[in-house]
């Protein structure tokens, strides 16, 4: 488990987080949204060790990610938006660099970079940019890791890699292995993340479950037009509306909708769920 | 569990980790470089035989003064080997590896003193042996002429003082040119983690701060008095002459500590 005690971050005189507490559990695929600079890239980079909080603590299962301890680094990896090009062919970027990881197995990423159709044999620096990031992600997923950070791992990719990405997300991680992953495309990832953390600036406006989500906000999909909905989108045919659940009725959380009414009502929705 | 500072086992997976990527992004660079003797002879063989007519390879002084250059340029390029550590994408990645900092540090500093320089040596010297054991116009070789010079150094001193009885030989100088050059090393490869950008020039800049750092210390503090001592016979200017080695031995010694612990610790804050 993972946990992040009064956790602040700046950059110089520019705060970024702020007074951050949350825990994060095994068995999770974690949505993190937000707007562009609100911390995502921060938070994450803060979890996996790569920046030391400026006060607060984090701890991942008893350890200091920024301790770096080889033994914390072998359960991790932390995929960034920007990966490396290296200069090696893929198939021997996985040998050589899974070596590092005790529980890497190269058949899985060999057969990760046959379903995203990547060509094992070719140089990593010469790779598009979608291409590079599956063969990082499909290296990721072979290190058998029980902490997931990846930032944006949609960026990039094409429709048909995107529907690779989920598939693979949700056939090669361990049941107990705890994915985080921060996204401005929540259409492509809303399939598979639950919970939900939506960070503001130097804020946590909503970390909890799909299924609370929805115990808390109700998404209707309706013609009727509710003046007292926190979101109102029309679509074709209809609209999506957003308001508090006072009857207990269930609905599907749109994300989109979700992130729109969290944004447009920080107060009522950070109130509503510190309940 | 395994020790989180220094495992063997997972230090040497890291080391031939270490070693593959060495090898794939620099070896080539240090072989090349540890070649410009054999290619500056070709240059100097073509040259004499289109204008002059006639076969004559590189001189001594010139492929000693190649392969000063040679080593120089080996120095400046440890800026780049682990350069890219201050790169976001390959930083993280590489921060990211399970290796403690200690076997990463470890694992650069033996790349950095033994494998790349002795890769550079061996090929720049067994070069220049060919050269001069295939063509008489040569001379001899470095390694010869380098012993040569020591051994009549040593002989001029037996025959001024015919009394004094020398044992110099190259060895004598040896572990301060040693220490010299892994100081040079390590203060390179130590600019280039800390510079992102302009990384040689950066260097160069910190050399001529602390060079006018250490003149006003000089000019403030007066000379050494040992650099003021007269010499009156050759016992007493190799007495002299070891006692400087010895210090410059020791100075270099204690910088390259320095520098060492200096790249530890800019490895364990490195943030990205």
């Amino acid at each position: 488990m993972i946990s992040v005690q009064d956790l602040s971050f700046s950059y110089g005189s520019k705060g970024v987080l702020k007074n951050i507490s949350m825990e994060l559990k095994g068995g999770n695929i974690y949505g993190l949204l937000g707007e562009n600079g609100v911390g995502k890239t921060t938070l994450l980079t803060l979890l996996c060790g790569l920046k030391k909080p400026l006060t607060g603590t984090i701890d991942t299962d008893g350890r200091n990610p920024f301790d770096r301890q080889p033994s914390l680094l072998a359960e991790q990896f932390y995929l960034p938006d920007e990966v490396a090009p290296m200069h090696n062919r893929a198939q021997r970027f996985g040998l050589e660099t899974g070596a590092l990881w005790p529980n890497y197995d190269n058949l899985k990423f060999l057969q990760i970079l046959r379903e995203f159709e990547v060509d094992e044999n070719q140089m990593m620096d010469s790779m598009s940019a979608g291409q590079l990031k599956k063969t990082w992600i499909a290296f990721a997923l072979a290190c058998n890791a029980r902490h997931y950070f990846l930032d944006e791992p949609t960026n990039g990719l094409d429709i048909p890699s995107k529907s690779q990405f989920r598939k693979a997300i949700m056939k090669y991680t361990a049941e107990d292995s705890a994915v985080i992953i921060s996204t401005h495309q929540v259409r492509d990832l809303e399939d598979i993340i639950d919970p939900i953390i939506i960070l503001d600036k130097e804020d946590v406006l909503v970390n909890a479950s799909l299924e609370e989500i929805s115990q808390k906000l109700y998404f209707d999909y309706g013609t009727e037009i509710h003046p007292e909905a926190l979101y109102l989108e029309h679509t074709p045919g209809g609209a999506i509306q957003v308001y508090p659940n006072t009857t207990g009725m269930e609905s599907k959380v749109n994300l989109e909708a979700l992130f729109n009414a969290v944004h447009a009502h920080k107060d009522v929705v950070k109130a509503l769920f510190a309940k | 569990m395994k020790n989180e500072v220094f495992n063997g086992q997972r230090f040497w997976s890291y080391f031939k980790y270490d070693f593959t990527q060495m090898w794939r992004n620099h070896v080539k660079a240090s072989i090349g470089i540890g070649l410009s003797g054999l290619i500056v002879y070709v240059i100097v063989v073509a040259f004499n035989l289109i204008f002059q007519g006639t076969w004559s390879g590189a001189s001594l002084g010139l492929r000693i003064g190649t392969f000063v250059l040679a080593g120089t340029a080996l120095e400046l390029y440890q800026t780049r080997t682990y350069g890219y550590l201050t790169d976001k994408r390959k930083g993280s990645a590489w921060l990211m590896n399970p290796a403690s900092t200690f076997e990463k540090w470890l694992s650069m500093i033996l790349m950095t003193i033994i494998v790349l320089p002795v890769l550079f040596l061996g090929v720049y010297l067994i070069a220049d042996l060919l050269v001069t054991a295939f063509d008489p116009t040569t001379g001899h070789s470095i390694l010869h002429s380098v012993g040569t010079g020591f051994r009549d150094l040593a002989s001029q001193l037996s025959d001024v003082n015919l009394d004094y009885e020398t044992n110099w030989n190259i060895w004598a100088f040896a572990p301060s040119f040693i220490c010299g050059f892994i100081t040079n090393f390590l203060f390179f490869l130590l600019c280039g983690l800390i510079f992102k950008k302009n990384k040689i020039l950066g260097g160069f800049v910190i050399i001529f701060l602390a060079s006018s750092l250490f003149s006003v210390m000089l000019s403030v503090f007066g000379l050494p008095y040992h650099i003021q001592v007269e010499l009156e016979d050759f016992a007493q200017a190799e007495a002299y002459i070891r006692h400087v080695l010895n210090i410059t031995t020791w100075v270099s010694a204690f910088i390259a500590a320095g520098l060492a612990g200096g790249i530890y610790w800019r490895l364990k804050t490195l943030k990205h």
